[in-house]
């Protein structure tokens, strides 16, 4: 299939995304060799969109079986399933989304798999991660150099982090009154080149081709250094989300105490510190969202899933379609007020 | 532990018993509605009623992740209950019906529901839920998306904003001159061949109405003259398709490609400042030599396409008696979609003007938005989520007042902000001046059927005069079709009964205090909601406050403050944060255009823009209108 051209079939049943992302992302797309680690709720929405999209080949790999709990936010599953392997549960939902992509099913865990099952593949994307498996799988895909995106969510609060490692962009826009300049664009983002093109039927409007350099930090890295000091403003700083310190304070957790339960103090404690550390003023944390985090550690909730399970979908087909800028590196979502802001550390 | 253990965690045992209580309304089973439905059953609301009236189509499967290519042809709603049994725990009902259809889902339908998702692809759909969810107070989560972009905006009826409150877009147009004589882009063109040439050919009754009153964009009087004669000539044309006769093709072609557009250049005004169109020659009308298969994403050459032209201009012939002599123009028609194709490409050429592949040009002349099931996903989570504090569901984010809620669009993926992946501005209050929502007083009368043949329109007009405190003069109109039905110097229908001035189910009625020199009492919108459930004689008129007004003020105006002076007095007392200005930035700002699929309409404001050096921080307000399903209309 690789490189071959689309036929016209293909191009009927993705008439309405080829519209938008044009055909050689298309074709890009088909030639792509996906593994997602974990189908949970955040592992059944990307699934979903990628399969749907007509992505060449998706690796799924999972070591769990269907529970109880997990038929109130997933949809690759029903009742009779419970007790089975939950790879074995879906394979034939997640087949009749697309005949055309090829599929793989793996019930073996990380610790069972060598590097050498890795890098057979282009991107990973893993959820329901605990941080130390994260830190892990990071460490590894850095070894190896493959792009990476981590989703997790807590309840109603949900975070992805991205590490690409280095990774060029190509997007297209009108040039503007200001035209576009080489040089740092924020801190892990620099504009490398600028073409110009004029368009073909009105000669008035110029387009740029505007290169960019992405950076990106392991997310062992991140934990110990991330901050916004210098990056915001301070009336920014004061109304950064308290979703980005708990989030983060509940990573660090997890991954200092391996599954001990934090109490609410601790946890508290913990926000403060990080508070500190990014430079966002301890005000910005109540009692209320750390109690919910405590409680919703760790739980995944259908609609949540839907939103970062759909955001890291698409950016995954933006850079396996080599269309558009990726996403860097760090994004938290708070589902009371759906704020959902990106940041660069 | 059982599938709801961690919704209890999120929500609360309480709000679960609620959940599982509530019904709501899924207007759409397509992109968003899909998603929606999956996400709301996931939620475990207790009875979700799905209406769509589509069927599935090849191109809905690159996202509408419940249907596969054996469900092709069948009705989304059905097929969508169907698909979704194995994790299903919420009693489902589905309906294949147009939500419109007042006879299908009269008013008290609706009244059953706690809340409603829309997630149409239409702006007509769009607006009657709207003013449904309006007339029953019932809380409408609306959404919408096109490609990248979407929004979520939830609509608490006297609380918050309405669909109608910021005007949208009508679909953009092109004055006829550019159309019909100086085409300057390939749009022109193929508007030309969809709107004018084919529905001339093959859909229209040879009826000449030309209408001296419309925009011809021009004052030339002899283009307008030449443009009405072209008209008339092309019923000429018509007869040689109704003739049959597939020798005469190439008259058509030296008609519409030779004479017409010589008749063009010697009009000498137009050609002063562009470049002249080239007639074909005689060598070039000519039939196929071979048939020749379209590539869609190629354009070919002019000879091709005049080949073509032949060909699908035949088929047409062929097919224009067996369809008792009416084609509709279909994008996945094909002979329709390659006639157009070939004719808009062939002016294109004349005009010089470059031509277009099948692809694009079905792209244009269909309307075609591109849909993806990333942004639908996003966008059907948004709204299932947002639906928790709508029916205030969370306990540790309680909602005081409606206004305090969120919408929320795309950011990042509409190139909108660098730093947020979505916006999530407040929901604002209504706009006093919103003729849905806030310019007139809105209650439902409630009526047995053989009232209608009983009730006078002047019992009526007594009837609502004593409840709502209504002087003698009083006008009364049918805001269906804006029809006069009484007033102070028209009577006549004052003894005429509700069915024979032909109201009945769905008919709005406007009263309104024709009397009042310093106070007038509020006008009011009555829906007459005819239900066969209710005992004989019934006429129930709304319990409504219809406020008495200063005249000459802001009428409504005052009375929104007011109402927000209360919400604000509440806002205070849980403490809000300092939201001072509205600025309204330039659409250059938000430099995005939006054509939907799901969409077809949608606003765009970008959150709290941090203006530098002020310490207040100011809303901005970036409205962006998308616009209707109909992108192209020939006036």
């Amino acid at each position: 299939m690789n490189g071959e051209k689309l036929s016209e079939d293909e191009i009927a049943l993705y008439d309405r995304q080829i519209r938008l992302w044009g055909l050689a992302a298309q074709a890009n797309m088909r030639s792509a060799k996906v593994l997602l680690i974990n189908l949970g709720a955040v592992g059944s929405e990307i699934t979903k969109s990628i399969v749907l999209s007509g992505i060449g080949h998706l690796t799924i790999m999972d070591g769990h079986k269907v529970t109880e709990e997990d038929l109130g936010s997933q949809f690759f599953i029903g009742s009779e399933d419970i007790g089975q392997w939950k790879i074995d549960a879906t394979k034939e939902r997640i087949q009749d989304l697309n005949p055309r992509v090829e599929l793989n099913f793996d019930k073996q865990t990380l610790r069972e798999k060598d590097e050498g099952f890795f890098q057979q593949f282009d991107l990973i994307v893993a959820t329901e991660m605990k941080a130390d498996e994260a830190i892990k799988i990071n460490t590894l895909t850095r070894r190896l150099n493959i792009p990476l995106y981590i989703a997790g969510s807590n309840g109603l609060f949900a975070y992805i982090f991205i590490d690409l490692i280095e990774f060029i962009s190509e997007d297209e826009k009108l040039q503007s009154m200001r035209p576009t300049f080489v040089g740092p664009i924020s801190s892990n983002r620099s504009i490398i080149e600028v073409n110009t093109r004029k368009d073909e039927e009105d000669a008035k409007k110029t387009f740029e081709r505007i290169k960019i350099k992405n950076s990106y930090k392991s997310l062992e890295e991140v934990l110990s250094t991330a901050t916004l000091k210098e990056k915001m403003t301070r009336r920014q700083l004061k109304r950064v989300t308290s979703v980005l310190p708990l989030t983060l304070c509940l990573l660090q957790h997890e991954f200092n105490q391996k599954g001990e339960e934090i109490s609410f103090e601790q946890m508290k404690r913990d926000a403060f510190v990080w508070c500190e550390q990014l430079g966002v003023p301890k005000t910005v944390i109540n009692d209320e969202y750390t109690q919910q985090f405590i409680k919703q550690k760790g739980i995944e909730f259908a609609p949540v899933a839907a939103i970062i399970g759909g955001a890291v979908a698409q950016d995954v087909i933006n850079i396996l379609g080599k269309r558009l800028s990726p996403l860097n590196n760090f994004i938290v979502l708070d589902g009371i007020t759906l704020d959902m802001p990106l940041f660069e550390f | 532990m059982p599938r709801e253990t961690n919704l209890v965690k999120i929500i609360g045992e309480d709000s679960f018993k609620k959940l599982r209580s509530s019904k709501c309304l899924l207007v759409g089973a397509g992109g968003i509605g899909s998603e929606l439905l999956k996400d709301i059953i996931l939620m475990e609301f207790g009875e979700i009623h799905i209406v769509d009236l589509d069927t599935i189509d090849l191109s809905n499967l690159n996202r509408q992740f419940l249907f596969r290519q054996k469900d092709i042809k069948q009705p989304k709603s059905t097929t969508a209950v169907k698909a979704v049994q194995h994790f299903n725990n919420s009693k489902l009902v589905p309906y294949q019906g147009n939500v419109m259809d007042i006879s299908a889902f009269p008013l008290h339908w609706f009244q059953q529901f706690d809340i409603v998702f829309n997630a149409l692809d239409n702006l007509a759909a769009r607006r009657y839920v709207n003013k449904i969810s309006q007339f029953l107070s019932l809380p409408l989560l609306e959404s919408g998306t096109a490609g990248f972009d979407g929004y979520m905006q939830p609509i608490i009826p006297g609380k918050t904003e309405c669909f109608e409150c910021t005007k949208k877009e009508t679909p953009k147009t092109f004055p006829v001159c550019t159309i019909r004589s100086t085409p300057s882009q390939p749009i022109h063109c193929i508007v030309w061949a969809k709107n004018f040439l084919f529905n001339q050919l093959f859909a229209s009754e040879a009826s000449i109405n030309e209408d001296d009153d419309k925009d011809w964009g021009t004052d030339d009087s002899e283009e307008i003259k030449r443009i009405k004669q072209e008209t008339n000539e092309l019923h000429e044309l018509q007869k040689i398709v109704i003739s049959k006769d597939v020798s005469r093709i190439p008259e058509i072609l030296r008609k519409l490609f030779v004479q017409d557009i010589n008749k063009l250049l010697a009009i000498e005004n137009l050609w002063k400042t562009r470049t002249r169109p080239v007639p074909l020659s005689d060598s070039q009308i000519k039939g196929p030599t071979q048939a020749i298969k379209f590539d869609s994403n190629s354009v070919g050459t002019l000879q091709e396409q005049i080949s073509h032209f032949f060909t699908t201009t035949r088929k047409l012939m062929d097919r224009y008696a067996k369809e008792q002599n009416h084609i509709e123009f279909d994008k996945d028609d094909a002979d329709t979609l390659e006639f157009v194709v070939t004719a808009a490409n062939i002016r294109c050429h004349i005009f010089n003007i470059p031509m277009k592949s099948v692809f694009d040009i079905k792209q244009i002349a269909g309307n075609i938005i591109p849909a993806i099931a990333t942004t639908n996903a996003i966008i059907a989570g948004l709204s299932s989520l947002i639906s928790l504090r709508v029916l205030n569901l969370l306990e540790y984010a309680p909602v005081t007042k409606y206004t305090d809620l969120n919408m929320a669009f795309t950011a990042k993926a509409s190139n909108l902000s660098q730093n947020r992946y979505l916006s999530n501005p407040k929901l604002a209050p209504p706009n006093c001046n919103c003729p849905v929502c806030s310019k007139v007083c809105r209650g439902v009368i409630r009526l047995s059927s053989d009232c209608l043949k009983k009730i006078k329109l002047s019992d009526l007009v007594c009837l609502i005069r004593e409840k709502y405190a209504f002087p003698n003069d009083i006008s009364l109109l049918d805001a269906s079709n804006q029809r006069l039905l009484l007033d102070y110097d028209f009577e006549d229908l004052n003894d005429r009964t509700l069915s024979e001035v032909n109201l009945g189910n769905g008919s709005i009625l406007l009263f309104s205090d024709e009397e009042g020199d310093t106070m007038v009492r509020k006008s009011i919108e009555l829906y007459l909601d005819v239900n066969d459930e209710l005992p004989h004689n019934t006429c129930r008129l709304p319990d409504i406050e219809v406020p008495l007004l200063k005249v000459g003020s802001n009428l409504s105006k005052n009375e929104v403050e007011e109402a927000n002076k209360r919400d604000n007095d509440i806002a205070t007392a849980t403490g809000s944060d300092g939201v001072e200005g509205i600025v309204v930035l330039d659409e250059d700002e938000g430099d995005i255009i939006i054509d939907t699929e799901q969409v077809n309409e949608s606003k765009k404001r970008s959150a709290d823009i941090e203006v530098s050096g002020g310490p207040s921080i100011k809303r901005a307000k970036l409205v962006n209108e998308l616009n209707n399903s109909d992108v192209v209309e020939l006036d």
